[in-house]
C-alpha cells in the first residue's frame, strides 16, 4: 500500500515537475541506433545471454531483445551495450501478485 | 566508458569460459568492478570475453566460487608483444647483426683496379696508394676523396700524366694515362740548327752537320748555326745536323721585397675531432680537447657513409684544428738586397734548362722604395742556344 502510493506520489513529481523519468522512477532507458545497436542503463544484472537472445533483469520486470550475431561489448554494472542485428525489444512484465 | 587504447598498454586477455552459469559469472564479474567487454556465446555452454590483464587474478577468484571452467585464449596488448620480442630476441638480433655486417662491409674497399698502366707503374701507383692508406679492406670514409688522390698520386708519381679516380660502388676505379716517352733513334728528317736568341757563341760542338759559325760570333735570333747541306757544290747531301752551340746570353730580371712581412706558419700542433653527422646537425663520436690555440687554421673533410651502393644521409666528419702562429720576417737594407739577390737568381734558375750555367752576375740598380727594395739584376748565361729546323725539300 506504501509503496504504490510512493510511486504514484513519484509519477505525479515527474509529471508535475518535469523530471527526468528514467532517474526518478527507476526505469531503464534504451538507446537504439538502427538495428545495430543497443544500449541500455538502469539494468540490475544479466539473466540470460546467447547469439540470439539477451534477457536483463530490470527493477520490475525483465526486458528481452532478441536478434542474431549478438556481442556484449560493454557491460557495466548499470549499463550494457549490445551489438548485433537486433529484430525485437520485449518487456517482460512482473507477475502481479 | 572504457579506454581501448589504454587497454593496449596495459594488456588484455581473452576468456572462454565453459559450463552453467556463464551469466551469472559475467554478472559476478561486473559487480566486482572486472571491466568486461566484447563478450560472446558461442554455445549454450561456452561464452568468451575480454578482461584487462591486471583482473585475471580477480577473475580466478570470482570463478571458484561459479561452476565455470576458465581457460584463457588470446593475449594482446604491449605487455604480450613485449614478451613475443624477447622470445623472438634471437631474430632481432640476426637482423640487426645482419644489418649491421652489410653497412660495415658497404664502408669497405673492396677492389682497387688500374687500368692503362704498365706493370711498373701499376706497381708504383699500388705502392704509393698503399702509403696513403688506400687499399683493399680500408674504410672508405677514412680516405680522402677521389679528387685529393688524383692530385696526390700526380704529384707523387712522375711517369703519369693524368690519373681519373672514380667510385664503383665499393671499388677504386683507376684510370691511368701513361707519358708517352718518345721513342729514340727515329731517322730525323734533314735539317739545320738555327739560334734560339741572340748570342754570342762560347762553344760549338757538331756531330753532323756544316758549322757556320765559330766561338766569339755574335749571332741573331733565328741566325743559322750549323747547315743540314754538306759537301762541295754541286755535290751537296742533305743531313739531320745535330749537335750543341753553347752560346752567352742575357737575362734582366727585377726583384721588388718588402722588408717587413708577416704571415702565417703552422706549428705542427694539431687536434683531430671525429664527428658523426646529418644534415646540418652533427654529434662529437672522438676527440673532446679543447684547443688552447690563438690563431687556428680548420681543415673539415666530410665523407658520406654507404648502405649497398647507395650513400647515406649519414656522414662521417673529420676536422683538424691545426695551430698558426703568425711570424714576422723583417730584414735590415743590407739583408734584403742579398735576399733579393738570391731569389732573383732561384727564380732565372727555375727558368733555364738543366744544362745552363749562370756564369755572372751584375747589379744594374739598386733602391730602396718605402719599406721595399727594388733590385735590377744583369745575368750572363751560357746555354744551348741551338734549336732543329726542317729543311724543307722539293722545289
Amino acid at each position: 500500500m506504501m509503496k504504490k502510493w510512493r510511486q504514484q506520489m513519484k509519477r505525479w513529481m515527474t509529471e508535475k515537475l518535469e523530471l527526468p523519468a528514467d532517474i526518478m522512477m527507476d526505469l531503464p532507458r534504451i538507446t537504439m541506433v538502427g538495428q545495430i545497436h543497443i544500449y541500455i542503463e538502469n539494468h540490475r544484472g544479466l539473466l540470460a545471454f546467447s547469439d540470439k537472445e539477451l534477457r536483463l533483469l530490470l527493477r520490475n520486470g525483465q526486458l528481452l531483445v532478441r536478434g542474431e550475431q549478438f556481442v556484449i561489448k560493454t557491460i557495466l554494472p548499470e549499463e550494457i551495450l549490445l551489438e548485433g542485428k537486433i529484430s525485437q525489444v520485449v518487456y517482460i512484465e512482473e507477475e502481479k501478485r | 566508458m572504457k579506454n581501448e587504447w589504454v587497454d593496449t598498454f596495459t594488456g588484455s586477455v581473452r576468456v572462454k569460459a565453459e559450463g552453467k552459469g556463464t551469466e551469472r559469472l559475467i554478472n559476478a564479474c561486473v559487480r566486482n568492478g572486472i571491466t568486461v567487454w566484447n563478450v560472446k556465446k558461442h554455445s549454450r555452454d561456452t561464452a568468451t570475453f575480454f578482461i584487462k590483464l591486471s583482473d585475471v587474478k580477480r577473475l580466478r577468484h570470482i570463478a571458484r566460487q561459479s561452476e565455470c571452467k576458465l581457460s584463457f585464449v588470446g593475449r594482446t596488448g604491449l605487455p604480450f608483444f613485449w614478451r613475443r620480442a624477447w622470445r623472438n630476441s634471437g631474430f632481432w638480433l640476426g637482423l640487426f647483426v645482419f644489418i649491421a655486417i652489410m653497412f660495415l662491409l658497404s664502408n669497405i674497399v673492396w677492389n682497387i683496379d688500374i687500368e692503362g698502366a704498365a706493370p711498373e707503374t701499376e706497381h708504383q701507383i699500388v705502392r704509393e696508394l698503399k702509403r696513403m692508406g688506400v687499399e683493399r679492406g680500408a674504410f672508405q670514409f677514412l680516405l680522402d676523396d677521389p679528387e685529393t688522390l688524383q692530385k696526390k698520386l700526380t704529384e707523387r708519381i712522375h711517369d703519369i700524366t693524368w690519373v681519373g679516380v672514380q667510385w664503383e660502388g665499393t671499388s677504386l676505379h683507376f684510370r691511368v694515362v701513361e707519358k708517352e716517352i718518345p721513342k729514340p733513334k727515329q731517322p730525323a728528317p734533314p735539317r739545320h740548327l738555327v739560334a734560339k736568341k741572340e748570342a754570342v757563341v762560347a762553344d760549338l760542338f757538331v756531330e753532323e752537320g756544316q758549322p757556320l759559325v765559330s766561338v766569339n760570333d755574335y749571332v741573331q735570333k733565328g741566325q743559322l748555326l750549323v747547315s743540314g747541306i754538306i759537301g762541295v757544290e754541286g755535290r751537296t747531301k742533305f743531313v739531320p745536323s745535330t749537335g750543341k752551340v753553347f752560346g752567352e746570353t742575357w737575362y734582366k730580371s727585377t726583384v721588388v721585397l718588402p722588408l717587413e712581412t708577416t704571415f702565417h706558419v703552422l706549428t705542427g700542433k694539431s687536434i683531430e675531432r671525429h664527428y658523426i653527422g646529418i644534415g646540418r646537425f652533427s654529434l662529437p663520436v672522438w676527440g673532446w680537447k679543447k684547443p688552447t690555440f690563438t690563431h687556428t687554421v680548420i681543415e673539415r673533410e666530410k665523407r658520406p657513409f654507404r648502405f649497398w651502393k647507395w650513400d647515406l644521409p649519414f656522414y662521417y666528419e673529420r676536422v683538424i684544428v691545426r695551430e698558426a702562429e703568425a711570424v714576422k720576417r723583417s730584414y735590415t737594407w743590407e739583408e734584403a738586397f742579398a735576399e733579393a739577390k738570391k731569389i732573383a737568381r732561384r727564380e732565372l734558375q727555375a727558368k733555364l734548362p738543366e744544362e745552363a750555367t749562370i756564369r755572372g752576375e751584375k747589379v744594374l740598380h739598386q733602391s730602396k722604395e718605402s719599406g721595399k727594395v727594388r733590385v735590377e739584376l744583369h745575368y750572363t748565361v751560357i746555354e744551348n742556344i741551338a734549336v732543329p729546323q726542317p729543311i724543307v725539300q722539293g722545289d
